[in-house]
Order: C-alpha cells, then structure tokens, then sequence
C-alpha cells in the first residue's frame, strides 16, 4: 500500500513538475499543484485537519486524472455522494489559485495598478485573511481611513485557465468526453470560469446586486472603490461576519441557524424571481454572518442571469402543473430539456418523475398548508445527487443549468449544514408579499 | 557633477580619489544608460557618452575600455544594490525560502526594467563567445562570483534550518541559471505587467522548494 502510494506521487508528481515548468502555464497545473502541495502540507498547515478525512480527500483528488475529470468534477461537484466533510474540501478548492506569500501578492498589485499597496493605501495587511476565487483577499485601510478588503487574483491565471481549454478542446480529450459533455456544456462552464477572472465585470456584478437586492434588509452587499480596482485588483468596503463554516463551527441555536437558512432561501427565490439573476458560487466561505443572523455575500466573480424559459419551468414545477394533465407535463419537458426529448419517452419518463419526485419534496404542497422541508437529514441534497447522476447518465446535460444547478445544490448543501426546517411555500409567499400567516416568524 | 568630474584634483588622498573614481564610473554609466534608452545599445558610440557625462572620450577609456566594460559595470551596480536591499529588509530576511528567492530575482527584475531595451542588446551581445559579457567570460564570471556566495550564504541559512538538504555551493549555481532563465523569459513576456514571468518564478519556485525540502524525487 505505501509502496503503491510512493508510485502513484512519484508519477503525479512528474506530471506536475511538466506542468509547473511548461512556460505557456496550465489551470489545472495550478489547481494540482494546490491539491498535491497542500496534500503534503496539510499537517503542518492545519494540525485540526483529521488524519482520516485527509486520506479520503487525497485519495479523491488522486482519482482526478485530467482535466476532463476536472470538468466532471466541476459538473458534479456536490452531486457524487463524498462524505460531507470531502464535499467541503473540493468545495474549498474547486476555485482556489495556489496561495501567494506577501511579496507575490504585492509584486502582483503593482503589476495589475502601476503601484504598491503601501503606496495607495494607509494600511495594507501583507498577509491575505480569506481564500478568494482565483485569489487572495487583504485586509487594508484606504487614505481616507475606510475599512476595506482587497482582492487579488493570481497572476496570469486567465492565459491558464484558455490553456486548459484549448487542451479540452483537442482531440485527445474530446474523445473521453465525446457523449458524455456536450462542447455547448464545455463553453458554458469556460465563459462562466473566465467571467471569474475579470473583477472589473465582478465590480459591476456587485454594483447590480447592491441596488437589487436593497429590499431584504438583512443581506449586506459591499462597495466597491472603483479607483482602487482593475480586472484583476478588487477593492471593496470590509463586510463584518463570520464566515458560514466559522459560523456553525460555533454551534449557534437552532433557532439562529434556521433563521439564517430562511434567510438565505428567500434570497435565493427573490434572485431567482425578481432579479432573475443569482449570486452563482455556492462556496459557503461566500456567506458571512453577522451577529444579528444578517448575511453579507462576497465573491460576485460567478452570476448567471435566467433567461424566461428557465424562470417558466422553475414556476411551473412549483406550481405542480403536472397534476392539469399530459399538456403540462410535456410543457415541463419542453421547458426543461427541448423537443428532443420526446425522441426518447423512456428517459422522458424518468426525467419527469424526478422532476416530480424533487419538487414535491420542496413544495409538498403549493396550497396553503404549511409544510416543513427538513434539510438537516441530506435527503434533499441525495435527491439533488441522485437526479444529477441519472441525468449525466443519460447524457442530459444542458448549459443553461450548469451555473444555476451549481447555484442551487450548493444552497441545499448551507441548508444542510445549517439543519434547517423550512416552509419554502411560506417563504416565498411572504416574499411575494402574499403571506398573511405570521410572516415575522418565518424571516 | 558634470564640472566635479572635470575638476578631479590628482594632489588628493587615496581614498578620496577612489571616491571621485566611483562618482566619474557612476556619472558615465548614468549618462549612457540614458543615450541607451534613447538610441540603443548598438547606435550609442563613445563618443557621445563621453559628451553627455562631460568628460574627454580619453578620460572615458581610462574607466571603460569599451561599452561592454560599462555593461559589466552596471550588472555589478544593480547586484550590489539587490544585495543592500536584501540586507536592510527585515521581513524577507525572516521569511521562507521561496519567497526570499523569489524576492531577489522579483527586486533585481525590477531594478532592470527601465532598461529593458539595454538588456536585451547585452543579452544578444552576450552570445558572442569572445565577448566579456558572456558567460562563460572568466571577467563576467569573478564579478558574478560575489553574488553567487551572497546566494549560497541564504541557503546555506535555509540548510541550517532545515529548510534545505545540504546543496552545497551547486545551489549558487542552479540559482544562477535558474536566474538567467528568468531574466531570458522577462524579456520576451508581454504579458501585461509581466505577470507571466510572476507566475512562473512563483510555481518555479514553489515546486523545486519542495522537490528540495523532500529530498530530491523520493516523495
């Protein structure tokens, strides 16, 4: 067994030094590199970590062989049934650019504004406080004695991220993938990773939610120092909280913790409804939470926008239209995977029934009652997996719904960390101002 | 300065010549950098950098003999001050190897980077075999040999605290090639900002640390 293992990192790690020196430089290089260096790290880097879990993610990222799995990985992220504390790490790295000590960060501001931090701030913290898409994020103090966190993105690590993807596209790896991830499925997941690396669109994703979400009084978006900023420099204003892992880490009541998975169910319906568009990095380091249980989100590197058809289909499902009759229900597939689907009435079948399945397990009822979904037993996210799983399976994979399924999964899996009960009909009643039982309670 | 050089006085002490010595060395390589920048390593004769620092083309070769001199002259300049730098920053002095490494080479790039053009004529240049500015010129080697033991007293450091297997002086010499390397890739980056090369010094550096710290290939 060890004498295997010894094998199996003298090979990845051959693999990699190709890849570190390679000049024209790799995404997925970088992510190997931060899964392997962290791999034999960790002890040192994080004593908590426990020996067991540890084993089990090395052994999960030794499975990943190439960027095609990468793209699996990706896809399916919270969809294969790992154990939870697995799922958080491949959550934790599924976006990370290896860490850059303070004078890389700094070497990199200055390449990216044309000065040092120390030159346009009051007070710049040389070591990062929290892992960003792509980054690092620091604590600073502008001129004008702002508090303010200031992301920076690795460098380079856009020309990586094309590399990685011209790679996927040559033939070599198409094969592997052909039936498995349509090329549409390839570009959407490649538009959306490149939308990451730009936080001057960031900037302006952020400047959008800020003045759409400003009905919820309890979700705090920050703001951004524009002159501060480049695409790949992002100043914005500190937001107080804790994040959503330090958060539970500190056992807060039930009570709490099911008032914030309200909260951030309700969020995620009025993004989904009223801004139609969605904070779409279900990374839950992306929530931080302040005393009063108010959610500040940061990371705004990933947003999808629904288009109608979406937005249809979701309200149809809620609706539970399937029960007017055939109609509907082929309107649901329609909606959901095209005409195609009806070329094959076994998959179209099945699709439906989980669809159904899903559906009346969030929304048991859409009448009045009251019904309470229970997250804290992971059956909704085992629903969620188990569907994704079919679909991939039979080769249903849509672009629309990589970015938003991510989205969602990663909502069920806060609110299966959280342990939250909720009444999703009650949520969003009162969200739609329909409500008139007890409203206060709910949120 | 242009007149102090002019009015050098030979009646003074040794030490004081010395001095003035270093000012001309340093008020001649000033003006010509600048007649580089302007016109080229290439278009740039003697003649007007002796004008342009104020003295004699004579008074000229008595501290350079050529324009290679002067190169040479410069990298020693711009080391010597990467290694004054290295010693007043408290911060890098404590920090891990990698990131000192990466410190000096990120520190010495950015000295060089309003010279780039220079640089690059130095570096075609320095392909001639004859010319002193090659590597492999015994003159370029002994200049280079101080900053090489500078390199070695680091991770002689880095070998004392266990951060490094015992390298040896053959450490100096890989971080010298590992050196030229980065410069040669510097100059073709058109990266904005040059952060190709801030990547590739960072993983560069990050892997072989590492390889190193594990004691070569046996991990």
């Amino acid at each position: 067994m060890k004498r295997a293992y010894t094998e199996t990192g003298l090979h990845r790690g051959l693999r990699l030094g190709k890849l570190g020196f390679s000049l024209t430089g790799s995404y997925l290089g970088y992510q190997l590199q931060n899964l392997f260096l962290n791999g034999e790290t960790r002890d040192e880097r994080r004593k908590s970590f426990q020996s067991k879990t540890s084993r089990k993610i090395r052994e999960e990222l030794q499975s990943l062989k190439g960027p095609a799995m990468k793209i699996g990985q990706a896809l399916s992220m919270q969809s294969h049934l790992l154990p939870e504390d697995v799922i958080k790490e491949l959550a934790n790295l599924q976006m990370q650019a290896p860490a850059m000590h303070p004078s890389l960060a700094r070497a990199q501001f200055k390449a990216s504004l044309g000065k040092y931090p120390e030159d346009v701030y009051r007070d710049f913290t040389p070591e990062p406080f929290a892992a960003a898409s792509l980054g690092q994020v620091h604590r600073a103090v502008t001129k004008a004695g702002e508090q303010v966190a200031v992301k920076i993105q690795y460098p380079a690590i856009r020309s990586a991220i094309e590399n990685d993807f011209k790679m996927l596209r040559s033939t070599a790896f198409l094969g592997r993938l052909t039936g498995h991830v349509p090329a549409s499925v390839i570009a959407e997941l490649e538009q959306g990773i490149l939308q990451e690396t730009d936080y001057v669109a960031e900037a302006d994703n952020i400047d959008f939610f800020r003045e759409h979400l400003k009905p919820l009084p309890y979700v705090k978006v920050p703001d951004v120092f524009r002159q501060l900023s480049t695409d790949r420099v992002l100043t914005m204003s500190y937001l107080d909280g804790e994040p959503m892992m330090e958060f539970l880490a500190r056992r807060p009541a039930f009570e709490v913790r099911n008032l914030v998975g309200a909260r951030l169910m309700a969020l995620f319906n009025y993004q989904f409804h009223t801004v139609k568009a969605i904070h779409a990095d279900p990374h839950p380091g992306n929530y931080l939470i302040d005393a009063n249980g108010a959610i500040g989100l940061v990371d705004f590197g990933c947003v999808k926008r629904f288009s109608p058809r979406i937005i249809e289909l979701n309200q149809c499902l809620r609706d539970h239209v399937w029960t007017e009759g055939e109609e509907q229900a082929r309107r649901i597939l329609s909606l959901g995977c095209g005409p195609e689907i009806f070329k094959r009435p076994r998959v179209a079948k099945r699709v439906l029934e989980d669809a159904i399945d899903l559906y009346v397990m969030l929304f048991p009822s859409s009448s009045g009652t009251r019904n309470i979904v229970d997250f804290s037993d992971g059956s909704v996210l085992k629903k969620c997996a188990e569907i994704g799983n079919r679909n991939f399976r039979d080769k249903l994979m849509y672009p629309e719904f990589v970015f938003t399924s991510r989205a969602e999964m990663g909502l069920y899996n806060v609110l299966h960390l959280l342990g939250a009960k909720l009444d999703l009909t009650a949520i969003e009643a009162e969200l739609n101002g329909l409500a008139t039982r007890e409203p206060a309670k709910i949120l | 300065m242009k007149q102090e050089t002019k009015k050098t006085n030979p009646t003074k002490t040794r030490g004081k010549r010395t001095e003035n010595k270093e000012k001309t060395k340093k008020a001649i390589l000033r003006a010509a950098l600048e007649l580089f920048a302007e016109k080229g390593f290439y278009q740039t004769t003697t003649k007007v950098i002796s004008r342009k620092a104020g003295i004699a083309e004579g008074t000229l070769f008595n501290y350079f003999e050529t324009k290679e001199d002067l190169a040479l002259y410069f990298f020693e300049r711009e080391l010597a001050e990467v290694m004054e730098w290295y010693e007043q920053d408290r911060r890098i002095r404590r920090a891990a190897l990698a990131e000192k490494i990466f410190a000096i080479i990120h520190h010495f790039l950015e000295r060089l980077e309003p010279y780039e053009d220079f640089i690059g004529a130095v570096y075609l240049r320095a392909l001639v075999p004859a010319s002193k500015l090659s590597p492999w010129s015994l003159e370029n080697q002994e200049r280079n040999l101080r900053y090489l033991r500078f390199i070695r007293g680091i991770l002689a450091e880095a070998e004392a605290a266990g951060e490094l297997p015992p390298v040896g002086d053959f450490g100096a010499y890989a971080f010298g090639l590992f050196n030229l390397a980065i410069i040669t890739y510097w100059l073709q980056d058109r990266s904005r900002g040059k952060e190709q090369t801030l990547a590739l010094l960072d993983r560069c550096l990050k892997l072989s640390t590492h390889f190193l710290k594990k004691g070569g290939w046996d991990w």
